[in-house]
């Protein structure tokens, strides 16, 4: 039985934040979760958390090299921290497309390869909303070379409740415009895609 | 007790020290002690709260304009009280602001705005094809892809080379998922104006994202032909060619992140590009000892210049001395794998 997946609220913030700071471009991301110490026997007691979402890029994703240096850069700085690379999420250009893709499958599988429960998500922008009343994820998890989809709900937060509340009051408030990916740090290497401000606004909504 | 900062919009607790990325460095994030108690943000106005006059929002526009930027939200904001205050001052302007601020007020699914808008410009220029274009761009924000067609056939009856027509039909099929043709008829479209360097990029997108790299390298091609400063393409081109794989196109591709990066060097995906194609390169058991050593060489140079960045943009923050190391580290450690 597959280890289930947790978002914390900064993760499931900044993912939404990043989606509707780009409404007309595809966007995808990273998620982080903290290393485990040693491999638990009962697979089923803790569920992997991801407690923190890394923003990548947005418009075109169907390039390389990029791709690349952002998967060595961010691995890097999570062993730093002691995080692992745990999820991908996307978001596609058309609202009504919130199917995986090649480029979905091949970034969820590269990661899968350092962690096996990897997850890839995808993000239903047709749910999308200010007010944030439902998860709008669609989990996938690799299985047998094969992605399966698997029911995301209020279970697969750490608290749903927060999560909503905080996620629409920073939608509300526009944060969404000081949110930085990695291609804004590629623009500008000043631009910190760890997001420490964001991180502390939902710190302090909690 | 918390609101948003009214330069940054931030949610920030009273009394929250913290600097604002918005404001001047060294002011603190605007919170309402600072100011008089406003409502809700919808009744703030822009020039209240950004201190700007008239003027400056108008030259804003006209700047998101020039730069075809597409911060739909921001312009919403500027155009519209801009032409509910202040449309007699803005003489003949007004009508290019229309033109803008119903495209940013579709984008954001403003079409009380839009409508607005769409009538004054067609008041002002009865039956002109422009306006009919906007209409057209209406009914596709409304997802009625059949009537904005209709729309547009309407205007090539008339007007058989109007690009702007031409180039929304294809913007539909894009719109509904139709790659193929999309891809097809831009094709089509770009055999008759081959000079059309928007239209290259698009198809070159539309080629990229379709996992076609010959064929977008292709359209990046012509644009680095018309257009031979350009880092931009360059460095697209570079990518794509990566992206193709295989040893010749990564060495194709190595050049052209240098090409890139001699046009400007600041562009840090061109500096980025060098070191991972080199690194490539380097790495790959295909080549001789010389081309090796060589491209070991632009490697380092790479990793030096890519350093040199970082420590320039880190200086005086220390949240991004973490990046610093990271990159260092990450250098570090594919040079490893390069040996």
């Amino acid at each position: 039985m597959r280890m289930s997946i947790k978002l914390t609220t900064q993760a499931y913030c900044k993912m939404l934040l990043h989606a509707a700071k780009y409404p007309h471009c595809a966007v995808n991301g990273l998620l982080v979760a903290e290393k485990q110490k040693e491999k638990k026997k009962d697979s089923h007691s803790t569920p992997i958390l991801c407690v923190d979402c890394i923003p990548l890029f947005h418009g075109t994703l169907a390039l390389a090299p990029m791709l690349e240096v952002a998967l060595t850069l961010i691995d890097t700085w999570c062993k730093e921290n002691k995080y692992v690379i745990a999820g991908y999420y996307q978001a596609n250009e058309r609202t009504k497309d919130f199917r995986p893709n090649q480029v979905s499958e091949k970034v969820g599988a590269r990661i899968a390869e350092n962690f096996s429960e990897a997850a890839m998500i995808m993000v239903d922008s047709t749910r999308f909303t200010m007010g944030c009343y439902e998860p709008i994820l669609a989990i996938y998890d690799h299985h047998e070379n094969k992605w399966k989809c698997r029911d995301c709900n209020v279970d697969s937060f750490d608290d749903w409740c927060e999560a909503q509340k905080i996620t629409s009051a920073l939608l509300e408030g526009r944060s969404y415009e000081s949110l930085i990916d990695f291609d804004n740090h590629l623009d500008d290497l000043r631009n910190d895609w760890t997001n420490p401000e964001i991180n502390k606004s939902v710190l302090h909504l909690c | 007790m918390f609101d948003y900062c009214r330069a940054c919009r931030l949610m920030v607790t009273c009394g929250d020290t913290t600097r604002c990325s918005k404001g001047s460095a060294e002011t603190n994030h605007t919170q309402f002690n600072d100011v008089k108690p406003v409502l809700p943000r919808a009744m703030a106005s822009v020039s209240e709260m950004y201190d700007v006059t008239w003027e400056e929002m108008r030259d804003k526009l006209r700047k998101w304009r020039e730069d075809n930027h597409r911060n739909s939200e921001q312009i919403v904001d500027v155009g519209e009280e801009l032409i509910n205050e202040h449309a007699s001052k803005l003489g003949d302007d007004i009508w290019i602001i229309y033109e803008q601020v119903m495209i940013a007020a579709l984008d954001c699914s403003r079409d009380d705005l839009a409508w607005t808008c769409l009538q004054e410009l067609k008041r002002q220029f009865p039956g002109s094809q422009r306006v009919k274009r906007l209409a057209g761009m209406r009914l596709e924000a409304l997802e009625k892809y059949e009537d904005a067609s209709k729309q547009y056939d309407s205007i090539l009856q008339d007007d058989p080379t109007n690009t702007a027509a031409r180039k929304r039909k294809i913007s539909i099929l894009k719109a509904q998922g139709k790659s193929a043709e999309a891809i097809r008829e831009l094709n089509e479209y770009l055999e008759q104006f081959v000079g059309d360097q928007e239209a290259w990029h698009e198809l070159s997108e539309l080629y990229i994202n379709e996992h076609d790299y010959g064929k977008a390298a292709f359209c990046l091609e012509e644009l680095m032909m018309t257009n031979p400063h350009n880092h931009l393409y360059c460095e697209q081109y570079a990518e794509v060619k990566y992206t193709q794989g295989g040893l010749e196109n990564l060495e194709l591709s190595r050049k052209y992140f240098a090409q890139a990066l001699k046009l400007n060097n600041r562009n840090m995906r061109a500096l980025f590009g060098l070191y991972m194609s080199a690194s490539h390169i380097a790495a790959c058991p295909k080549v001789n000892a010389t081309v090796k050593k060589a491209n070991v060489k632009y490697a380092a140079w790479a990793t030096n210049q890519i350093n040199r960045a970082y420590q320039l943009a880190g200086r005086g923050t220390k949240e991004n001395k973490c990046s610093v190391k990271a990159v260092e580290e990450m250098l570090e450690s594919m040079q490893i794998t390069m040996s």
